[in-house]
């Protein structure tokens, strides 16, 4: 998650005022680091930190962090990850115990994991706004910190209290079932979901933007919750189109297998299982890139800070060749080509996300806001747990 | 003069100026001369060097300088970031980047094939045996009514094997406390497990193909080797290391998603198995020809296993290196050899009595 961080972030300074001068710039994201640097950086620190059983990790992620933000730049100035080693150590020597004992207990005791799941659900909110505080209280930009407010009501409302509103369909499909009607019922369940679930993801969307701040000034979110229909709506007719050839090849390949299943073993063979996974992973990344794509691209194109607006133009082939390519990549080198994926998708990011406003983006502020520290521990947390927060 | 821009931390606008040390202090002004600041070095902390990176100058007021890469003297702050000066050496060497690759590959190797073991099995040493009978009796309640079902031998054959496994155990030292339960399990077939605690589960299957008592307690050997080192306890707790050693590891290092991280875990989780089942093979081996039989029943009862399971040779070639258990025929030449052994010396002890 946290790679990405700088290309895929929230927090993009603009500047505000000077809107006398009718000229509008527009201003793209630079990225400047390149694959063989980043590699050598990436090798040594994964490296100490293996040889120093972990403990030098927290120095690793700074640096490699810091690589990226630093060779991002907007008008000339790079940002900057200000993040410092300890905290971050600390941090994750708590999330090991935490992990820990929540692998272990699954081992002895059942409900001990049960109830840690549950425990995660329901600081999942916390973790959310302590970890975008965390991103965003140590990126600057120009000398300036981006800033997070310490929203925890909405972010229990739209990242727990609404998901509970999916289960009235839910509810609605069981009753209509006891009453005789279970396929209008799971038709209401369905059309419950559709109606929910993009409105869910767009008022995120507004919640997440709208508590970012920068230079004195709010980042401002146009929510118009309709667009995010067509996005799923579209997802959905994607998703179909990926399904038909994916069945197709899969039809196509199961004579050649079904030879192979031994009718004595209940396991089947590899070579089906890794037929599946071939048939399967175009698939799920051919939908997935859709939506992340159409979703950034909405999260940033609605999204104001001061006078300045901004342009994503992340394209759909492009995106899903880059996660292809990568994904294979890495696969084939057992992850030595990990430096040169993420450069790859930084530059792409970076060159399709304008500014645009008539500023020189230098009328910006250092804000009133508290500057205090936050901790490193939730945002370890949820990067170990991989949790998306919706980016 | 070293060229920078200089930033107040109050706004975003950028003052292109040119800095320069005098003494203990640091001065900058702007090219027309008409602004100058100057701030001693010793209140400035300056970003650590990283390849390709401006550095950062952090003034006291929240102000900072930013110098090109590469064109900051190296006497300025000649005592900051020593350890990371150090890593940005070897960041910038490709010789260094290579053997980076080579310290991966043997970390990772030595991490998983001694540092896990080694904490786990430290850690299963201090694990009370209460604990372990309840991991056993919950696993087992999991499987009563689904894959193991009451057996159906006969009273006479279960106290004739239970006769057997008795004497077999009486003969043992160092061995938990054990017991063993007969199950019919036809989505099992012919097999025989240990369960943590002590519970040696055998299924009715199993006991209609063995030909033999011998066969019998070779394979109750086997299992008792499982229960005398406590592998079940063992494995598991190996398993959570690399559970947790991978998950950091792909949380932060490398940060693939977890379908990656489930293959190698598998992976290595079948290699510690493997030497368990190895270790409980020559267990076995040791047991038997302590117990006066010759290690030749675990050939039979290998044998038998196989006839009872025909597909398992062609899934064998299939499972090689993904496999759980050692392959069968390794096994049974690892007990030939072992027989061999027990004949050579119960001969030579012949001869000697002569």
């Amino acid at each position: 998650m946290h790679d990405e961080t700088m290309a895929s972030g929230v927090y993009l300074p603009e500047i505000g005022a000077a809107a006398e001068r009718p000229v509008v710039n527009s201003r793209t994201l630079q990225f400047h680091g390149n694959a063989e640097d980043y590699f050598r950086i990436w090798i040594v620190n994964v490296a100490l930190s293996l040889v120093t059983l972990g403990i030098y990790s927290a120095w690793a992620t700074v640096r490699t962090r810091r690589y990226m933000y630093a060779n991002t730049c907007l008008g000339g100035s790079p940002f900057d990850y200000l993040a410092r080693p300890l905290p971050i150590l600390k941090g994750r020597l708590l999330t090991a115990l935490i992990f820990g004992i929540y692998a272990l207990g699954g081992q002895f005791f059942k409900p001990a994991q049960f109830a840690a799941a549950l425990l995660i659900a329901a600081f999942m909110p916390w973790m959310i706004v302590k970890s975008l505080m965390f991103r965003a209280r140590y990126s600057s930009w120009r000398g300036l910190r981006f800033y997070f407010t310490d929203d925890y009501a909405g972010a229990y409302k739209w990242y727990l209290g609404v998901y509970f509103l999916m289960g009235i369909p839910l509810v609605a499909m069981g009753a209509s079932s006891l009453t005789g009607h279970p396929i209008f019922g799971a038709l209401l369940c369905v059309i419950g979901m559709i109606a929910l679930y993009p409105w869910i993801k767009g008022n995120q969307q507004q919640w997440m933007v709208e508590n970012h701040h920068f230079g004195g000034k709010s980042f401002k979110f146009n929510g118009d919750m309709g667009s995010y229909y067509s996005i799923y709506g579209l997802a959905a007719l994607v998703a179909l189109a990926w399904f038909m050839p994916t069945t197709g090849l899969f039809g196509a390949l199961s004579p050649l297998l079904k030879g192979q299943i031994n009718a004595h073993t209940k396991l089947p063979p590899i070579s089906f299982v890794l037929a599946v996974y071939a048939c399967m992973v175009p698939l799920y990344l051919g939908v997935w890139t859709f939506v992340h794509t159409r979703m950034t691209n909405m999260l940033y194109n609605q999204s104001q800070l001061g006078t300045y607006r901004f342009r994503s133009t992340l394209a759909y082939w492009p995106m899903l060749g880059i996660y292809l390519t990568n994904g294979l990549a890495v696969l084939c080198t057992i992850g030595l080509a990990m430096p040169w994926a993420r450069i790859r998708m930084a530059r792409y990011r970076a060159a399709h996300l304008e500014v645009i406003g008539g500023g020189d983006l230098s009328d910006f502020v250092r804000d009133a806001f508290s500057h205090g520290d936050i901790g490193a521990t939730a945002t370890e947390l949820d990067s170990l747990l991989g949790i998306d927060i919706g980016l | 003069m070293v060229p920078a821009t200089y930033f107040d931390g109050r706004s975003t606008r950028a003052t292109p100026v040119s800095v320069w040390r005098e003494e203990a202090m640091l001065r900058w002004r702007t090219a027309d001369r008409l602004l100058e600041w100057q701030a001693p070095l010793q209140a400035i902390e300056p970003s650590a060097g990283v390849i390709g990176l401006p550095y950062t100058l952090r003034l006291v007021d929240g102000a900072h300088l930013q110098i090109e890469h590469d064109q900051l003297p190296d006497d300025w702050f000649p005592r900051h970031h020593r350890l990371e000066r150090l890593v940005d050496w070897l960041e910038r060497r490709w010789p260094a980047a290579l053997a980076g690759i080579a310290v991966i590959v043997v970390a990772l190797a030595g991490l998983f094939e001694f540092g896990v073991p080694w904490a786990a099995d430290r850690i299963a040493s201090h694990i009370p045996s209460s604990l372990e009978n309840a991991m056993g009796t919950r696993s087992l309640a999991a499987l009563e009514g689904h894959l193991l079902l009451p057996t159906t031998l006969t009273t006479r054959q279960q106290a004739h094997y239970q006769a057997v496994f008795q004497r077999f155990v009486q003969n043992m030292h160092d061995l938990p406390e054990v017991r063993l339960h007969f199950y019919k399990a036809p989505a099992i077939g012919a097999n025989a497990f240990a369960m943590p605690g002590g519970t040696v589960v055998f299924t009715d299957e199993l006991a209609k193909a063995l030909p033999d008592d011998e066969a019998f307690i070779a394979v109750i050997a086997h299992e008792l080797g499982h229960q005398a080192h406590h592998h079940m306890m063992r494995q598991v707790l190996r398993g959570s290391g690399v559970f947790i050693v991978a998950g950091m590891l792909m949380g932060d290092v490398t940060s693939l998603g977890g379908i990656t991280a489930g293959v190698p875990t598998f992976l290595i989780n079948a290699h510690y198995t493997r030497g368990f089942e190895s270790d409980a093979d020559r267990f076995a081996f040791d047991a038997l020809a302590r117990d006066g039989i010759d290690p030749v029943a675990f050939v039979h009862a290998m044998q038998a296993l196989q006839k009872a399971h025909p597909g398992l040779n062609e899934v064998e070639k299939d499972l090689r290196y993904v496999s759980s258990h050692p392959m069968t025929v390794e096994r049974i030449a690892q007990a030939n050899k072992a027989s061999q052994a027990f004949r050579a010396h119960a001969t030579g002890k012949t001869t000697a009595a002569r």
